[in-house]
């Protein structure tokens, strides 16, 4: 945990994303690997654990996005070997397409080589600096190569080693081997120093549970350190659809993103550009810019610079725009997110909800999907991995699985919407009377093209007030739909103790009156728990009548109260429309 | 207080706990949810009984019920403690709550659970069991720690041994817990009043300067809240001696209460107030007036805190501290925002307390009611 604590203090120093642009800049004044290591921070590589299990998220994103393009139900195997003090070799291997000798360079050898930037997608890829930036972290930690084995299934096997050239930010390829044998996919193995393995929350373990949790289409196999193999099975066989790529829109660009964009434009013009580039962006609105701004719209967008940029962006925040469209959201959907909870969580009662979408911030859709699983094994146990003692009942902690675009979220959780959307929710009212130690796992996966991260670390989604009332929303909802079976259960655990309870002070009372009378204690006792035992049985049945008419009772008294809070929202964004 | 001797009660005594004993088995042998009643020992069922000036118990009660998951653990305890006393009756012996405690404290079978965890669970069986019987403690052979002194004019007949009150020294003769009168006789006393000390340093200072024989009373202390073997006594100097009583405690909200417990009783004891409250009792000091009558220095008063306040709030709502003289004490009390220890009189000179102040007071009759 000592290596998780200065992750704090240093993000605390970003504060703003960097770009391609500067990092580009700095690549041609200083070498790439002096580049890296003063900014190791930003690129999501620190902190002994957090930099390992980024590791881990950089190789499994880029198996999944391949094996997803490719249309492969994706079959990951991830072995961590322990070879010194702070020192692992890591193996990741697919089934995916693999990749040729022509793009394995670019794809694992280039720093920036293939950023999405450009591309607004809903992606998982969204943290980090991909797999050339673990290349060059393991070349910077141990000095060896990277070794890679791709074949496509039909013949076409190679392997090589691979380095990264940091002046020149190119791949430097040796020991280029073709192979007999025949493979599809893509193997890598890589070694790191100055990591950690550990079995915590934050760990590569719980990283790859979660991943699995959001990809029930995928089936992950982790060896440990210490040899321990776990396998989350595949729970489905369908592949999900693809997130179509959509141009930003105007209202969600920041200053520096708009240079990036103008800069790899064909358009001659900015007024052009801006109709080529953006959503929702037509004549008129670019004329309601060109009287907002006081430089040409004739220039050439490749030469506009930062001030003229920020006037571009002031005014797109002037301007009235239609809201971004919805149809790029892509959310996991309550089937799948069922099955895979149902799989790898097992819980004795789960609840899925995916709602519709909504926005943020005035026209940013997203959308929420939320899952309570109870019971089982869902929560965090506190007992200590290797401990579970026979008879002694396993302790266990809420527990919150955060995803953006099924990304899973392991770090900054207190600074998170999820995370205060979770505490704000008065628990008791489903059932649940201590939330911190119920067996309950909470899963929210955030779907938008444009997520609000708090920093660039991109672990934790910032508390805007529609986000925070519509996670609200939602978990009501999903905690509505169980708490019955927690109340019920909770109930069934009361009777067990109030029966134990009489019967044990029974025997205490029998002696006593016994010694009060001069009566026989046995007649006395046996008396007295014929009286627990009826008064048992009456209460049961009792209860058995009341819960029929209660059941709806409950249900209608939860819809009751979500129903009001929903109202509340309405009456909040209508008054806020008038305002605006 | 019919003086029956002590036979007799016991017998008294062990057929109230039989007829309890047999109420409880009879319920249990008919199927019946067994249960006893018991008086309500809160504010909401005590009154201000005019006619004897004490807290008396009101008239609601309670069921104590073995199938109710709230009564349970009590229920069994309230058993065990009743079997128990019969037994200590039975062997003619005195035992103290917490040798009560002692004694039933066990685990229960098959559990890790104790019958009792601490003695704060079984001293309120006790009081409950002497509320329900209307039984005095001391009548159930059982004895609460004593932690009183007192010296004066007087000889006390303790069983056997004649005791000279006169001759105690500096540390006074504790106050056995059984006071009454057929253990305890008053003999040969030469007195004039009682004096009530809230203080045990107060009561060592009045010793020492040997007080009482230079003003010809008898001085006690309670250390603080006075257990009821020193009220029953004074009670009984104040009956059967006719000595009037009074109390001198700190000008705060505790040492007034304190002295409201020695005159009319207290909440949790209510059901046996008529044996333990002296209704006479007069409040002889301090109050927050004595900083200008005596010329008191202001540095020597403590600011009352929040506490302090609140506790006036809900004391000026006493029934019994209604009277003009103390709403009107309280007014100033919170208007000043100060309050006085007894010790703050030393200011003044070690022996201000004892040859100004006190004397001062009594002769002036300056009291509060």
């Amino acid at each position: 945990m000592a290596g998780e604590k200065e992750v704090k203090t240093e993000e605390k120093k970003v504060e703003r994303p960097i770009t391609a642009e500067e990092l580009a800049k700095d690549f041609r004044e200083h070498s790439v690997a002096e580049f890296f290591k003063k900014n190791r921070q930003m690129l999501g590589l620190y902190g002994k654990i957090r930099t390992l299990t980024t590791i881990v998220h950089e190789y499994c994103t880029n198996s999944l996005d391949a094996t997803e393009e490719a249309k492969i139900l994706p079959d990951l195997e991830i072995k961590m070997s322990e070879l010194g003090t702070e020192y692992y070799e890591l193996t990741v291997k697919d089934n995916g397409p693999g990749l040729t000798k022509e793009t394995v360079g670019k794809a694992l050898g280039m720093l920036l080589a293939g950023t999405k930037f450009h591309r607004m997608v809903q992606s998982r890829g969204q943290q980090g600096i991909g797999a050339a930036g673990v290349t060059l972290f393991s070349q910077i930690t141990t000095g060896k190569p990277v070794k890679v084995i791709s074949g496509t299934g039909k013949g076409k096997t190679f392997s090589l080693e691979l380095t990264i050239d940091p002046k020149k930010n190119e791949p430097k390829i040796i020991n280029l081997k073709d192979i007999e044998k025949q493979f599809q996919g893509l193997a890598i193995q890589a070694k790191f120093k100055d990591v950690l393995y550990r079995v915590s929350e934050q760990g590569p373990l719980e990283y790859l549970r979660r991943t699995a949790i959001a990809n029930p289409h995928a089936q992950i196999t982790f060896v440990d350190p210490f040899g321990e193999k776990t396998v989350f099975k595949r729970s489905l066989n369908d592949i999900p659809e693809k997130p179509t790529p959509v141009k930003p829109h105007p209202r969600g660009v920041t200053v520096d993103e708009l240079i990036t964009l103008a800069k790899y434009s064909d358009s001659r013009k900015v007024g052009s550009f801006l109709k080529n580039e953006f959503d929702r962006m037509g004549d008129k609105a670019v004329e309601e810019i060109s009287r907002k701004i006081t430089f040409d719209m004739n220039k050439d967008p490749r030469k506009i610079g930062w001030e003229e940029a920020e006037e571009i962006v002031k005014a797109f925040k002037e301007i009235q725009f239609i809201a971004p469209r919805v149809d790029a959201l892509r959310p996991i959907g309550e089937h799948r997110i069922k099955t895979s909870l149902e799989s790898i969580v097992k819980p004795e009662f789960l609840s899925v909800i995916t709602r519709k979408p909504q926005v943020y911030s005035g026209g940013f859709p997203f959308q929420v999907e939320v899952a309570v699983a109870f019971g089982g094994e869902a929560g965090r146990s506190t007992n200590g991995n290797n401990e579970k003692k026979e008879g002694i009942e396993e302790l266990k902690r809420m527990e919150i699985m955060r995803f953006a675009n099924r990304a899973p979220l392991l770090f900054d959780g207190g600074a998170c919407a999820i995370t205060k959307a979770v505490n704000s929710i008065e628990w008791k009212r489903y059932g649940v009377q201590d939330i911190d130690n119920a067996p309950l796992t909470i899963f929210v996966n955030f779907i938008s093209v444009y997520v609000p991260y708090t920093s660039a670390g991109k672990q934790a989604i910032a508390d805007e007030e529609e986000v925070v009332e519509e996670l609200r929303l939602a978990l009501m909802d999903a905690a509505r739909r169980i708490a019955r079976h927690i109340v019920g259960k909770r109930k069934e655990k009361e009777k067990l103790e109030k029966k134990r309870m009489y019967l044990k002070y029974a025997t205490e009372v029998a002696l006593a009156v016994s010694e009060m009378t001069g009566k026989p204690k046995a007649e006395i006792e046996k008396k007295l728990l014929n009286i627990v035992m009826k008064r048992l049985k009456i209460e049961e049945e009792e209860e058995n009548k009341v819960n029929d008419v209660s059941d709806e009772e409950i249900e209608k008294q939860l819809e009751k109260e979500v129903k009001k809070e929903e109202k509340k929202k309405e009456k909040k964004s209508k008054k806020g429309k008038k305002k605006g | 207080m019919a003086n029956k001797s002590g036979k007799d009660k016991d017998k008294e005594v062990q057929e109230k706990l039989a007829g309890a004993g047999k109420s409880i088995y009879k319920q249990i042998m008919n199927g019946e949810n067994p249960s006893y009643e018991l008086p309500v020992r809160t504010l909401g069922n005590i009154y201000f009984d005019k006619n004897s000036k004490t807290i008396k118990l009101g008239d609601k009660k309670s069921s104590r019920q073995f199938l109710n998951i709230a009564h349970t653990r009590k229920f069994m305890q309230t058993m065990l403690v009743a079997s128990e006393i019969r037994k200590v009756i039975d062997e003619k012996a005195t035992i103290s709550i917490r040798d009560l405690y002692y004694a039933l404290k066990h685990t229960i079978e098959g559990t890790n659970e104790n019958t009792f965890e601490d003695q704060s669970e079984s001293d309120p069986i006790v009081e409950d069991i002497e509320a329900s019987l209307n039984l005095l403690r001391e009548e159930l052979h059982l004895s609460a720690s004593s932690k009183g002194v007192i010296t004066g004019n007087m000889k006390i007949k303790d069983g056997k041994d004649t005791i000279d009150l006169n001759k105690m020294g500096s540390g006074g003769w504790g106050v056995p817990s059984n006071v009454e009168p057929d253990r305890i006789e008053i003999k040969d006393i030469d007195a004039e009043y009682v004096l009530f000390i809230e203080k045990d340093a107060v009561w060592k200072r009045f010793n020492e300067d040997l007080f009482w024989k230079k003003n010809k009373c008898i001085i006690i202390t309670g250390r603080g809240q006075p257990s009821r073997a020193e009220r029953r006594f004074v009670q009984r100097l104040n009956r059967e001696e006719k000595l009037p009583v009074y109390a001198l405690m700190d000008a705060d909200p505790w040492g007034m209460y304190i002295y409201s417990v020695i005159k009319q009783g207290s909440i949790s004891l209510s059901y046996s107030e008529e044996k333990l409250a002296t209704p006479s009792t007069k409040y002889i000091g301090l109050t927050v007036s004595d900083v200008d009558t005596f010329k008191i220095p202001k540095e020597v008063t403590i600011k009352l805190n929040k506490l302090d306040v609140k506790r006036l709030n809900e004391m000026k709502e006493y029934e019994w501290f209604k009277k003009k003289e103390w709403q009107q004490e309280f007014k100033l009390m919170k208007e000043r925002e100060i309050k006085l220890e007894l010790e703050a009189l030393s200011k003044k000179g070690i022996r201000f307390i004892t040859e100004t102040y006190l004397p001062e007071k009594i002769k002036s009759k300056d009291f509060l009611p």
